[in-house]
C-alpha cells in the first residue's frame, strides 16, 4: 500500500512517499516559508526518486499544524484537493504528534512544540506506552513562559522538542528537570508521518476530502476582538 | 479545449468550467458575504479559512454542473494575483494539485484581466480598442485594451477603491455590509441633487481618489445629522458615478475608443449601467455591460482568460507561488 506524505506547518517543506511505513524516497527543504512554491514540484520529485505513480497512490497523509497558517493552507488545499482529483483517502495528522514521534522511546514525559509567533509556543504532552507515545494533554498554544511554569508544576522529567522550544530555550534551560533536545529533532518530518499514517490507513481512518481542516488553535485576529468587544 | 478556472482572491469561493475561452459549461460562486458581515468588511483571514472549507465541494460542483470529468480537462487554470495573499495560496494550491493529480497544463491568471475578458465571454466581436472602468472593492482604473494580452492602465486610484468608499458610506449611513447594493437600493428613493458632494480630481488626468469623498460625507452628516439618508446615498452616488464616468469618457476621447466597458463588483451598480449607457448614445459609441454574475469575481473569467495566456505564453510552471500586488502590463 503506497502513502504519499507531505508536512508544511512550519517553515519547512517535507515529503515522503513510502510503501507500508516504510520511505521510498524523502525530501526535507531548508527553511523558506516557500511552501507554495515547493510542495508540488517536491511530491513530482519524491515520486521519481521512489518509482512510484501518482495514481498508484492509496492515500494522502498530511500534517495539519498547529503552526503557520499559510503554509498549513497550503498543504491541507493541496492534500485534499489532490485526494478527490485521485478518489483516495486523506489522513490528516497533527504536526506536533510528527515532532514527538522520533523521540518515542524516551522514558520521560515528551514536549514537542512550534514555533507559533507573537511570543507564543504550540505544544501538547506525551508519555510513552508500549509501541508508542500517547498524548495526555490537549494540543495547546501560550506563551513559552506558561509552559515552563506548566513543567516546572508538574516535576516530571521532561524531553522537550521542537523549533518553538529552540527559540525559547533560556525558558527551559534554568529547569532542572528539563532537557532540551537537539537540533537534529526539531522538525516535522514527512517519515514519521509515513509511519504515523500507515497503521490508521490500515484501520481505515482516514476522512473524506471535504472533511479535512487544518488545526488552528487561535481563532483569527478579528474574532478575538470581537469576542472582546462582546465581553 | 475545456479549462477549469478557479478565483480565490478576495471573499468568493468560485470555480467554473469555459470551453475555448467561450462557453461557460459551469460557473459556480459560494459567497462568504455572510461570514464578515459583522466586521463591515472582509477579514482576510476568515476568507482565508472559508477558502480552504468550500474548495473541495466547489470544484465538484463546477464538474457535475458541466457534466465533467476530471478526465475531460484540457488545463486547469487559478487567480494568482492580485488579491489577499491567504486567500490566493488556497486557489493556487488547488489548482496545482488538479493539474499534478490529471497531468494537464497549469496557468496562474492575474485577476484583472480575467475582469476583462469578462467582457468577451458575452460578446466576442466587440469593436477594439475597448476603454473599460473596472471598479470594485478593490479596485479602480480605466484600461485600455487592444486586444487579447494589450492592456495599458491609464489611470487608477490614489487610494480607496470605489468599492470601499461604498461600504465606508454605507457604514456611515448604518445600512450594513456589502455597501454597495445597500446604496444603491436607497438611492432611488433619495434626491440626487440634495447634497453637492465634491467630484474628486475630475478633468484632471485619468486618476481616481475617493478618500476625500467618504470624508466629506463624514463632514455633512456630523454638521447635518438629520439629512434624509436616501438623499445622502443618492448625492454620494451621483458624485462617484460622476467621477467614474467622466474619466471613462477622458479614456475613450484618449485612444479614440469605439466601445465602452465595464467590469468589477461596482459595474452592478444601477445607476453607473444608466450612465454608461447614456455616455455611449451622446457620443455615438458603443456600450458593453456584461450581467452583473460576469462582473463580480468567478471563475469563468479565470478559465476564459487562461485559454488566451495558454495560447500566447504556454502554462505556468508548478513552481510558481501568488503575488498579492500583481499589476496589469
Ligand atoms: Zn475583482
Amino acid at each position: 500500500m503506497l502513502l504519499l506524505c507531505f508536512d508544511t506547518a512550519t517553515p519547512r517543506v517535507s515529503v515522503a512517499v513510502g510503501r507500508d511505513g516504510d520511505a521510498l524516497a524523502e525530501i526535507d527543504l531548508p527553511p523558506g516559508r516557500r511552501h507554495a512554491e515547493e510542495l508540488v514540484p517536491a511530491i513530482q520529485e519524491v515520486c521519481a526518486a521512489g518509482g512510484v505513480a501518482l495514481d498508484a497512490i492509496a492515500a494522502v497523509c498530511v500534517g495539519i499544524g498547529p503552526g503557520l497558517f499559510t503554509g498549513l493552507r497550503v498543504g491541507v488545499t493541496t492534500a485534499k484537493v489532490l485526494a478527490q482529483a485521485l478518489r483516495i483517502p486523506v489522513v490528516g495528522v497533527p504536526t506536533l504528534d510528527l515532532v514527538a514521534f522520533p523521540l518515542r522511546h524516551a522514558t520521560r514525559l515528551v514536549v514537542p512544540t512550534i514555533d507559533a509567533r507573537r511570543g507564543e509556543v504550540f505544544y501538547a504532552l506525551y508519555r510513552g506506552v508500549p509501541g508508542g507515545l500517547q498524548r495526555v494533554s490537549d494540543y495547546a498554544v501560550g506563551s513559552p513562559q506558561e509552559l515552563a511554569g506548566e513543567l516546572a508544576a508538574l516535576g516530571d522529567d521532561v524531553l522537550i522538542a521542537g523549533d518553538g522550544a529552540l527559540l525559547y530555550r533560556a525558558e527551559f534551560d534554568e529547569l532542572e528537570h528539563v532537557e532540551l533536545a537537539g537540533p537534529a529533532a526539531a522538525w516535522p518530518r514527512a517519515a514519521a508521518l509515513l509511519e504515523l499514517a500507515a497503521p490508521r490507513v490500515e484501520r481505515e481512518e482516514f476522512c473524506a476530502p471535504w472533511e479535512l481542516e487544518p488545526l488552528y488553535l487561535r481563532a483569527s485576529d478579528a474574532e478575538i476582538q470581537w469576542d472582546r468587544r462582546g465581553l | 479545449m475545456k479549462i477549469l478556472g478557479i478565483e480565490t482572491s478576495c471573499d468568493e469561493t468560485a470555480v467554473a468550467i469555459v470551453e475555448d475561452g467561450r462557453f461557460v459549461r459551469s460557473s459556480v460562486v459560494s459567497s462568504q458575504i455572510d461570514l464578515h458581515a459583522r466586521f463591515g468588511g472582509v477579514v482576510p483571514e476568515i476568507a482565508s479559512r472559508a477558502h480552504v472549507q468550500l474548495i473541495t465541494a466547489v470544484i465538484a460542483e463546477a464538474l457535475v454542473e458541466a457534466g465533467c470529468e476530471l478526465s475531460d480537462l484540457d488545463a486547469v487554470a487559478a487567480c494568482h494575483g492580485p488579491g489577499l495573499a491567504g486567500a490566493l495560496l488556497v486557489g493556487v494550491s488547488a489548482a496545482k494539485a488538479l493539474a499534478l493529480a490529471a497531468d494537464i497544463p497549469y496557468v496562474g491568471v492575474n485577476h484583472l484581466e480575467g475582469h476583462l475578458h469578462a467582457a468577451w465571454l458575452e460578446e466576442p466581436d466587440l469593436a477594439s480598442p475597448l476603454a473599460v472602468l473596472l471598479v470594485s472593492g478593490g479596485h479602480t482604473m480605466v484600461v485600455a485594451v487592444e486586444d487579447h494580452g494589450k492592456y495599458r492602465v491609464l489611470g487608477q486610484t490614489l487610494d480607496d477603491a470605489a468599492g470601499e468608499a461604498f461600504d465606508k458610506v454605507a457604514r456611515l449611513l448604518g445600512l450594513g455590509y456589502p455597501g454597495g447594493p445597500a446604496i444603491d437600493r436607497l438611492a432611488r428613493e433619495g434626491d440626487a441633487r440634495a447634497v453637492s458632494f465634491p467630484r474628486p480630481m475630475m478633468g484632471n488626468g485619468f486618476d481616481f481618489s475617493f478618500a476625500g469623498l467618504k470624508t466629506a460625507v463624514a463632514y455633512h452628516l456630523r454638521g447635518a445629522p438629520d439629512s434624509v439618508p436616501a438623499d445622502i446615498a443618492a448625492s454620494f452616488q451621483e458624485a462617484v458615478v460622476d467621477t467614474l464616468v467622466s474619466k471613462l469618457l477622458a479614456a475613450a476621447d484618449e485612444i479614440d475608443a469605439p466601445t465602452l466597458v465595464i467590469g468589477g463588483g461596482v459595474a452592478a451598480n444601477s445607476r453607473l449601467r444608466e450612465r454608461v449607457l447614456e455616455l455611449a448614445a451622446s457620443t455615438g459609441r458603443q456600450a458593453f455591460l456584461p450581467p452583473p454574475e460576469l462582473c463580480t469575481d468567478n471563475g469563468a473569467m479565470i478559465a476564459a482568460t487562461a485559454w488566451w495566456r495558454l495560447r500566447l505564453d504556454g502554462p505556468t510552471p508548478l513552481d510558481s507561488g501568488a503575488d498579492p500586488s500583481l499589476t496589469l502590463r
